[in-house]
């Protein structure tokens, strides 16, 4: 019954656009109310302090930062060339290059909206240009942008990895391969539109254009090669690898002269907010963790599940459609920090690998932010495009369907998401 | 003069955010330097978890100023008037409430810690590195209350939050070209 009302002031509290943080606070506070009197609330500081200071985390202020002073430069426009130079020669080239520039970008600074809008500005009007309709340029933007939250570096797989006491490490790998399929499906998609209505080749591909523009985006590169190449090599964790990325990211933008001390205090700001709103998260969900502990509720649920099914395929897919639906009203982060710490002992008990699960929420999430109301992706896409946000929906829909097929394929072919992880590290 | 306040305000916790922010990088890769030396440094762990935590609370109240806190306004705009400036005075309630609870619980913890310092460094107090909780607390309080009055009109208007940060940043990105 108490686990009811607290669930009950949650919802309430969340209808009412209480910062979700503060939601999950005070719902703990009413449940410890409830069970132990008000004699322990002091141990609602004890609990807020030792959530802000989860070790692991400090990788996501690194990456944010690395991201913003990346962002702050030219990097956008010279990763956006070097692309073209490869794939301009393909119908529908820009959305080639709108697709794999997000597999690099996009979730590299913490707030999707930040990176799509980066990204959408310089594309989407682009592609209007070149005959490419509005609703369709969208659904372009929109649908990659979400997919490389699955590539690392992504802050909510950071996040799943620490709620589910997982390795961050093994996850970021195991996102790789679902990644580049993903990306190879959407731009599948985007070549049968191409044809159908018969959008543009860019350019005859050039040698020398490639090794150009490849040489002006060699900072770019910089990050995916200090964080896959450091990890993968276990030369270093996801913290160190993130805190190398900042000093990648700073050196390199002050020899390129992109870099100013005006920018680097932007990025910094930057950095610092976003990091907050989410530990903040992070902090009340220790609250609300201690006592769903206390009332046993992880336990109870996953052996009410257990009692109705104990089939691991057929658990795997109730709880993709139950993280479906809470996609449609709730942000990555908060979606992880409310629901992982609740499932995670159903998990473990029917057998399921924590890394594979963590790959198969963090993708379900992705298509998450494709599905209004909750589509910030979506709706910075279409808001850049000046779009109707159903006239995108109607494209968009192929393009998520891509999504949710790599999705099947990841939950039911482990060995898809999880070879490289065999490899590298069991 | 709320405006002025407010400016003010998030002047200073600006410059708290970047100065916490760059000691923050700056440990972390300091870390690993040393550690790739074979001279970890024993005293990483604690303090940079601390400032992450110091991040936590002094960008929180900021974000609290600027209406950033992560949440789901949908609903409540769909309360038709004058309901919805009720639920919207009830909510600011609760997380007043909350954030006075926080100020208070952490202010008594302050008093049991007195005498303890860090495991690592002895000569920092844990008084000082725990004072974050009541200090944010009470930060989070003011700055909530002084970006009230511009969120109860947005709700009055039906103004979504979230689709005016995508306003915002689509805005700042068109003029950065």
């Amino acid at each position: 019954m108490t686990v009811f009302l607290v669930f009950v002031a949650l919802v309430a509290l969340i209808c009412l656009n209480v910062p979700i943080a503060v939601s999950l606070a005070i719902a703990a506070v009413f449940g410890l109310i409830l069970t132990e009197g008000t004699g322990s609330l002091v141990t609602v500081a004890l609990d807020m302090y030792d959530g802000s200071t989860k070790f692991s985390l400090i990788a996501i202020p690194m990456f944010v930062l690395a991201g913003a002073i990346m962002n702050a430069g030219g990097i956008t426009d010279r990763l956006i060339n070097f692309i073209g130079a490869i794939m301009g020669f393909i119908r529908g080239g820009l959305a080639m290059v709108n697709i794999g520039v997000s597999l690099f970008f996009a979730e590299i600074s913490g707030s999707a909206v930040a990176d799509v809008a980066a990204i959408g500005s310089i594309m989407i009007p682009q592609m209007k240009r070149r005959g490419y309709s509005a609703p369709f340029s969208a659904a372009v933007t929109s649908s990659s942008a979400s997919l490389a939250i699955i590539i690392p570096p992504s802050i909510p797989m950071i996040i799943y990895a620490v709620s589910a006491n997982t390795s961050v490490e093994q996850l970021f790998v195991a996102g790789l391969v679902p990644g580049l399929l993903g990306a190879a499906g959407l731009m599948g998609v985007a070549y049968a539109f191409a044809v159908r209505y018969d959008l543009p080749v860019e350019k005859a591909f050039n040698f020398k254009e490639v090794r150009r523009t490849f040489v002006e985006a060699l900072p770019a590169f910089a990050l995916p090669v200090i964080i896959l190449g450091g990890i993968f090599g276990g030369f270093v964790t996801a913290t160190e690898a993130a805190g190398l990325a900042v000093l990648a990211a700073v050196l390199i933008g002050a020899w390129y002269r992109e870099v100013d001390f005006k920018r680097l205090k932007t990025a910094m700001l930057d950095g610092g907010k976003q990091t907050a709103v989410v530990m903040l998260l992070v902090a009340a969900s220790v609250l609300m963790g201690g006592f769903l502990t206390r009332a046993q509720l992880p336990q109870e649920l996953a052996q009410q599940l257990l009692s109705l099914t104990d089939n691991k395929y057929l658990i795997l897919l109730i709880l993709n459609v139950f993280f479906l639906v809470i996609g449609f009203f709730l942000h990555s982060v908060a979606a992880i920090i409310l629901v992982i710490p609740i499932v995670v002992p159903l998990i473990e008990q029917v057998g399921i690998d924590p890394v594979h699960f963590g790959l198969i929420v963090t993708l379900n999430l992705a298509i998450g932010q494709q599905t209004p109301p909750v589509a910030s992706v979506l709706i910075t896409s279409c808001s850049i495009a000046k779009a109707n946000i159903w006239d995108v929906s109607k494209i968009n829909i192929y393009f998520v369907g891509v999504l949710l097929m790599v999705l099947l394929l990841c939950t039911y072919v482990p060995v898809v998401p999880m070879f490289l992880v065999e490899l590298f590290y069991r | 003069m709320l405006e002025r306040i407010s400016k003010v305000l998030e002047t200073l916790l600006e410059w708290i955010l970047i100065s916490l922010m760059i000691v923050l990088t700056i440990i972390v890769i300091v870390a690993v330097v040393y550690r790739k030396l074979d001279a970890s440094l024993s005293w990483y762990d604690e303090v940079a978890s601390i400032t992450l935590a110091w991040v936590t609370y002094y960008g929180g109240a900021l974000a609290a100023l600027k209406r950033k806190h992560i949440g789901f306004d949908t609903l409540l705009l769909s309360i038709p008037m004058p309901l919805r400036m009720v639920a919207t005075a009830v909510a600011e309630a609760f997380v007043l409430g909350f954030f006075l609870l926080l100020a208070w619980a952490g202010w008594e913890v302050l008093l049991v810690l007195e005498g303890d310092s860090l495991v690592s460094l002895t000569w920092v107090p844990v008084q000082l590195t725990q004072s974050v909780i009541p200090i944010g607390a009470a930060l989070f309080i003011i700055c909530d209350l002084l970006s009230f009055p511009s969120y109860w009109r947005m709700v009055a208007r039906g103004v979504s939050l979230e689709h005016a940060e995508i306003e915002a940043e689509i805005e700042a990105e068109m003029k950065r070209r």
